[in-house]
């Protein structure tokens, strides 16, 4: 059995206490949510905090609220719940198919959206289907909010723009556009319990149901520091009408997007080819998403 | 600082003095004498620590004990009422699905907590349930036909 | 057929019950009053010399009950086989791998001796690292072990009949390599033990183990205590496949730790020392060159073996012959040489796992097999039943193949597969195979040379006569052996399975060499048949006297006495019985005696009602050097067929469909010998395409978790068409032999097989990742 290094564990019960504890603690305190990245990391010995607090008591932080033209997700809410709320798999389904490949059910009953979204771990399963989405994190210090777009909150691995003693306290999704397609798509080794080999979400919006490309969202996972756009395909996807050939094109240019290394669950070759197929594949089930509707 | 919690285990509430660094699989365990929910890796890859905290399975390696506070917790020890084995437990006897039997309280935990939500699950769906809980010796088979005659028995 | 009242058939296991409920006690579970805690320093270089070791750190923490090094416990040398005992408890000298003992803490409790480990300071001299076997060959490499100055632990020079001469008449002759990737057990419970010593100097060891009698000796050996002073014992195990089947470091170490302080002593290992630990299977480097005639008849191979051994000998002794002689079957062989080296590096030792030095051997074969079948224009299923051995066939390596269902097991798989309607007509991606594998049912030696009994087997009648207690040292680490020794002791004497009570796993029962080499159904099965025999020859006996009536006309089934010769007046033998049983609910009635009245007349002639049974092989032929492993009582065979879908752009395989016949001879619990089946083909799946050991250019693992180092979950394996061949092994106890490490043997040559069939490609290295597949495919398409 591994023993946890010793430390102090607080359980506030508003956000304004959350953001006083952890200022307090000045660099020596962790948010713990689900518990499944950071106890790993202590048992390993990798990270071992002074405090943790949690935000479990605080009211609001593990639910989702329809707002006007989209929704806000609280930080603390299980990746299970990405599955199973109705809204979510009707309407934010591109969402609900990455939680459902998330680790395993058990996993997924403790880890939370934040915490995938704060750990920042460049093969997370949750932060390509957001930027696909366009979603935005709401950060707290001192009381005091500010909003940043996911697109702009990743550094590196482990890195993000949150400060020390600053709480991810909300997600926002905006509602698909009208014409909206979606898909995300995993290479695993084995079909549960994994972290991608590579991974792809793409979101792709028509200005018409027949008519061309109005806006095109490539995200490609574990090919890179962090989640990243693959911009040449993204570029020429937009403005075009969506055809096979288009999306090979565009497959073919994300692979030269991505800078992934070779590791212990795949060679940098490996990885680039398979960005090319899974790019395709993601393209062709969000055009035929929306055809279908 | 040792907290004073509140662990409502098997329908029965315990209260325990417990440093915040210590897992609900170590309590469990070590202070409520509750040895039947298995540690096999200590970092939520294997399942073997399995219990149901509010209707959910989860790895109770990855739950400090103090998040547990005041919370329903089922360990295996409380599937059974008295000698009477349920459904899932008497399936895995009849099915021949336990064999080194150190996955079996994860598994059968796994497997309640499906079939509380799903009564009738397809092949796919049990495996889904139970590709948290790694199984080393059965192959799973004879575990995944065990749930589903579970499943049929309760139905009735 | 004959009848059986209650083997063949499909009871649940003896242990089920407690196992579904929670209450079944694995070691870690088990605590006694007054315990300490162990925990080791182990070292964190692959390679290094121990210049100083500072303990007073460690030694003045407050908690802190003892602290030992290799000073303090000595330097007795221990391993698997006495030929090459290169182990102390602690490093002395130096270092060989990471994860090497140094130290150890007995503590109050766990987090104090953790403490005290990380306050014990060493000071070490780096030594060129050997990661790589044949770079540890080379001349001039620093040697690991002072003994073995080139790093060959062990190599094995064996020829039979005459390969060169035989080769030059070939039609065809092919070369491959192989290679597959150090591997792990992955048994779900760590190695775990509890030592007691108590000042009468008994020492007790409980202990999470396969063989409770090696570890008995070694135990002893290493620690200068007379082997009848050391009891060791097993609770449940949560699997074991092989790394268990030796004496470990903390049960050495416990036991040290627990005579010095006097007080119980326990470890158990974190999942990472587990794969440090490791005692897995080797990372095997195969050549074989294989000689046919155009009409596919096999004549020649020539096998040449490099292996990866780790630090230490472990079992790789055996293990480099078994990579030799289990190709000896099953297919008639006039001429095979084979040349075998294992080689030491700065790993984790390796040692026994499943299909014992065999699997690699076996996949990297009928993968040739294969190939030569395709470029013969032969179909690959009738290259094999061509060339299969029938019963009475005995191989070039003299091992007897006293019964062997073969070609049973490739005809049930041929049609429960739909071989002819599938092979060679799916389309591109999707993919069939076959393969074929065997195994010893038992080693004909034990693992030191002696004269021992294998097994023993002890079977006492309680005084009331209605309980049967069966006493074995054999090890049930969830196989089921207890259910499988229940049951036959069960239908030797003619009583209900639930009137016996198996104990077992514990050295006070007796010999048994343990749970190893396939070898309990067999060996425990005939001591404990043999015992059941004896004890219902014994009620008979006093029941003929008593009623005057011959032995052979009596007989017991289902626990009653079943007189031949019609009805026999035994109203005086019931009322005697119900008269001492006053107040008993369940008093005996009807119109036929029961077993338990019977016995109660056996205790009261014997005052003790023992039935005695010990069995170990007879001689088993083969005279050469090294021929003691391989040779076996009884040979299990099997055949599979394996179908897969191919994702063509990313490499990804999926196994469809699984078809596996195996010959045990005669099933005791059907339902037991599905689940070796199916068990054996999960790990073969994860050898086949996940599973593998990395390190880093320093030696350390850096997958010792079961997130990066994988075996299959439930969404990778499907379900198989578990078929039962039983083919009457006249060596085993009623017809019965292996099953439960043959089954792997054919599994990851028939995926390989179904791979190619999908892609076209030959995979020579294991695992068959995604990754692997594609590249092999690119690479093709570039051609």
């Amino acid at each position: 059995m591994h023993l946890l290094p010793k430390f102090d564990f607080y359980e506030p019960d508003s956000m304004a206490e959350a953001c006083k504890v952890l200022a307090e603690t000045k660099t020596e305190g962790k948010i713990i949510a689900g518990g499944t990245d950071i106890m790993v990391n202590m048992k390993k010995g990798l990270l071992s905090p002074k405090y943790l607090v949690s935000l479990a008591k605080i009211p609001g932080v593990s639910s989702i609220e329809p707002i006007t033209g989209g929704i806000v997700i609280g930080p603390n809410l299980i990746v299970a719940k990405l599955i199973e709320f109705d809204l979510m798999r009707k309407k934010f389904n591109l969402l609900s198919k990455a939680a459902s490949v998330l680790g395993s059910p058990l996993i997924r009953n403790r880890a939370t959206i934040g915490g995938n979204i704060v750990t920042a771990r460049p093969a997370a399963d949750l932060p390509p289907p957001l930027m696909a989405m366009g979603a935005r994190v709401v950060l707290m210090r001192k009381g005091k909010e500010r909003e940043l777009p996911l697109d702009d909150f990743f550094v590196g691995p482990g890195q993000t723009k949150i400060k020390p003693t600053e709480i991810l306290v909300k997600i926002i999704v905006d509602d698909p556009p009208p014409f909206t397609g979606w898909d995300y798509v995993k290479l695993m080794h084995r079909n549960a319990l994994e972290i991608a080999i590579v991974a792809v979400a793409v979101r792709i919006t028509l200005d018409s149901p027949d008519g061309i490309i109005k806006d095109a969202r490539v995200i490609l996972s574990a090919v890179a520091a962090k989640a990243i756009h693959a911009v040449s395909a993204e570029k020429i996807l937009i403005g075009e009408k969506p055809t096979a050939k288009l999306f090979a094109r565009a497959a073919s240019l994300a692979s030269t997007d991505c800078t992934p290394i070779t590791d212990i669950r795949g060679g940098a070759e490996y990885r680039c080819a398979m960005v090319e197929t899974l790019t395709n594949r993601a393209l062709s089930a969000a055009l035929l998403q929306i055809k279908s509707k | 600082m040792k907290k004073i919690i509140t662990l409502k285990v098997n329908n029965k509430e315990y209260e325990v003095a417990v440093a915040p660094n210590r897992t609900l699989t170590q309590v469990l365990r070590e202070d409520l004498n509750l040895p039947g929910t298995k540690c096999g890796c200590d970092m939520g890859d294997c399942g073997a620590c399995t219990v149901i905290l509010d209707d959910r399975p989860v790895n109770s390696c990855l739950v400090l004990a103090v998040q547990a506070h005041n919370r329903e917790i089922t360990t295996i020890e409380g599937v059974a009422d008295g000698p009477n084995l349920h459904p899932i437990q008497q399936a895995f006897v009849e099915h021949g699905a336990v064999q080194c039997g150190f996955c079996t309280p994860g598994m059968v935990l796994s497997a309640k907590s499906l079939l509380e939500k799903n009564m009738d699950p397809t092949e796919h769906e049990i495996r889904e349930a139970l590709s948290g809980n790694l199984c080393r010796c059965t192959g799973y088979q004879k575990i995944v036909e065990a749930v589903k005659s579970a499943s049929q028995t309760m139905k009735k | 057929m004959k009848e059986y009242a209650i083997i063949n058939s499909r009871l649940p296991k003896v242990d089920a019950w407690a196992k579904v409920t929670g209450d079944a006690r694995y070691t870690d579970d088990l605590t006694m009053p007054n315990m300490l805690y162990g925990a080791l320093l182990q070292s964190p270089l692959a390679h290094a010399k121990i210049k100083r070791i500072d303990t007073s750190k460690a030694e003045k923490l407050p908690g802190v009950k003892d602290v030992v090094t290799a000073k303090e416990a000595g330097l007795v040398k221990y391993g698997v086989s006495p030929a090459r005992y290169d182990e102390t408890i602690f490093c002395d000298q130096k270092v060989r791998y990471i994860g090497d003992e140094i130290a150890a803490v007995a503590a109050v409790d766990l987090e104090t001796a953790l403490e005290a480990v990380s306050l014990i300071e060493v000071e070490y001299e780096e030594l060129p690292l050997l990661l790589d076997p044949f770079e540890a060959r080379k001349e001039g490499a620093i040697a690991i072990h002072d003994d073995f100055p080139n790093n060959i632990c062990a190599e094995v020079h064996q020829e039979f009949g005459n390969v060169e001469e035989a080769l030059k008449t070939c039609d065809y002759i092919r070369t491959d390599k192989f290679v597959n990737k150090k591997q792990d057990g992955a048994f779900l419970e760590p190695q775990s033990c509890i030592a007691t010593y108590d000042l009468n100097g008994n020492l007790t060891l409980t202990s999470s183990t396969q063989t409770v009698h090696y570890v008995q000796r070694t135990v002893a050996m290493v620690l200068g205590l007379p082997i009848g002073k050391v009891r060791v014992t097993k609770p449940c195990v949560g699997g074991g496949f092989g790394p268990k089947a030796s004496a470990n470091t903390i049960e050495l170490v416990a036991s040290l730790l627990s005579m010095r302080t006097g007080r119980p002593v326990k470890m158990t290992f974190t999942r990472e020392q587990v794969f440090q630990h490791s005692r897995a299977r080797h990372q095997f480097f195969h050549e074989l060159t294989t000689g046919v005639m155009k009409d596919g008849t096999l004549i020649a191979l020539k096998n040449v073996c490099h292996m990866d051994g780790g630090a230490y000998s472990s079992f790789g002794i055996a293990t480099v012959y078994y990579g030799g002689s289990l190709l000896g079957a099953p297919y008639k062989l006039p001429n095979m040489k084979y040349d075998g080296y294992r080689m030491y590096t700065n790993k984790p030792a390796n040692g026994a796992q499943r299909g014992h030095g065999g699997v690699i051997a076996r996949a990297a074969w009928e993968q040739q097999l294969d190939v030569i079948a395709e470029e013969l224009g032969m179909d690959p299923l009738e290259l094999r039943l061509k060339n299969m051995m029938k019963k009475g066939d005995v191989t070039c390596n003299d091992f007897n193949m006293s019964s062997f269902g073969m070609e049973e097991c490739l005809e049930a798989i041929r049609d429960g597969s739909g071989w002819k309607e599938k092979k060679g007509k799916l389309p591109k991606g999707k993919g069939i195979g076959v393969a074929c594998g065997f195994f010893v049912s038992g080693a004909g030696f034990p693992i030191y040379r002696s004269e021992t009994f294998h097994s023993t087997a002890m079977i006492k009648l309680s005084e009331d006569g209605g309980t049967i207690n069966l006493y074995t040292a054999a090890a049930d680490i969830g196989q089921g052996s207890d259910t499988v020794l229940t049951m036959m002791a069960a239908e030797a004497i003619g009583v209900r399975y639930e009137d016996v009570r198996v104990s077992s796993g514990d050295t006070d029962f007796g010999v048994d060499l343990g749970a190893y080499s396939s070898r309990q159904t067999l060996m425990s099965g005939h001591a404990v048949k043999q015992a059941g025999e004896d004890v219902r020859n014994q009620v008979l006996e006093v029941l003929s006297r008593n009623l005057k009536i011959p032995v052979e006309d009596m007989d017991i089934k289902q626990g009653l006495i079943i007189f031949k010769k019609g009805k026999v007046d035994f109203s005086g033998l019931r009322s005697q019985y119900i008269k001492e049983h006053r107040g008993w609910v369940d008093a005996p009635s009807g119109d036929e005696l029961t077993f338990k009245e019977a016995a109660r007349v056996a205790y009261f002639e014997k005052g003790v009602v023992v039935g005695r049974g010990s069995y170990k092989p007879g001689d088993l032929g083969g005279k050469y050097k090294g021929a003691a492993v391989g040779t076996s009582p009884a040979y299990g065979c099997s055949a599979q067929v394996v179908e897969v879908s191919v994702d063509m752009d990313t490499g990804k395989i999926t196994i469809d469909n699984m078809t596996d016949a195996h010959d045990c001879g005669f099933a005791i619990n059907r339902t037991n010998v599905e689940g070796q089946m199916q068990g054996s083909l999960s790990m073969g799946v994860g050898e086949a395409l996940y599973e593998e050991i990395k390190f880093d250019a320093k030696g350390r693992v850096v997958n010792p978790t079961f997130g990066e180092y994988r075996i299959p979950t439930a969404l990778d394996m499907p379900n198989v068409n578990a078929i039962i061949i039983e083919s009457n092994e006249p060596n085993g106890p009623w017809g019965a032999k292996e099953v439960g490490e043959g089954a792997i043997m054919p599994t990851i040559p028939a995926i390989l097989n179904a791979i190619y069939d999908a892609t076209g490609i030959r995979v020579r290295e294991l695992p068959v990742t995604s990754e692997r597949l594609f590249m092999a495919m690119k690479e093709k398409n570039k051609k």
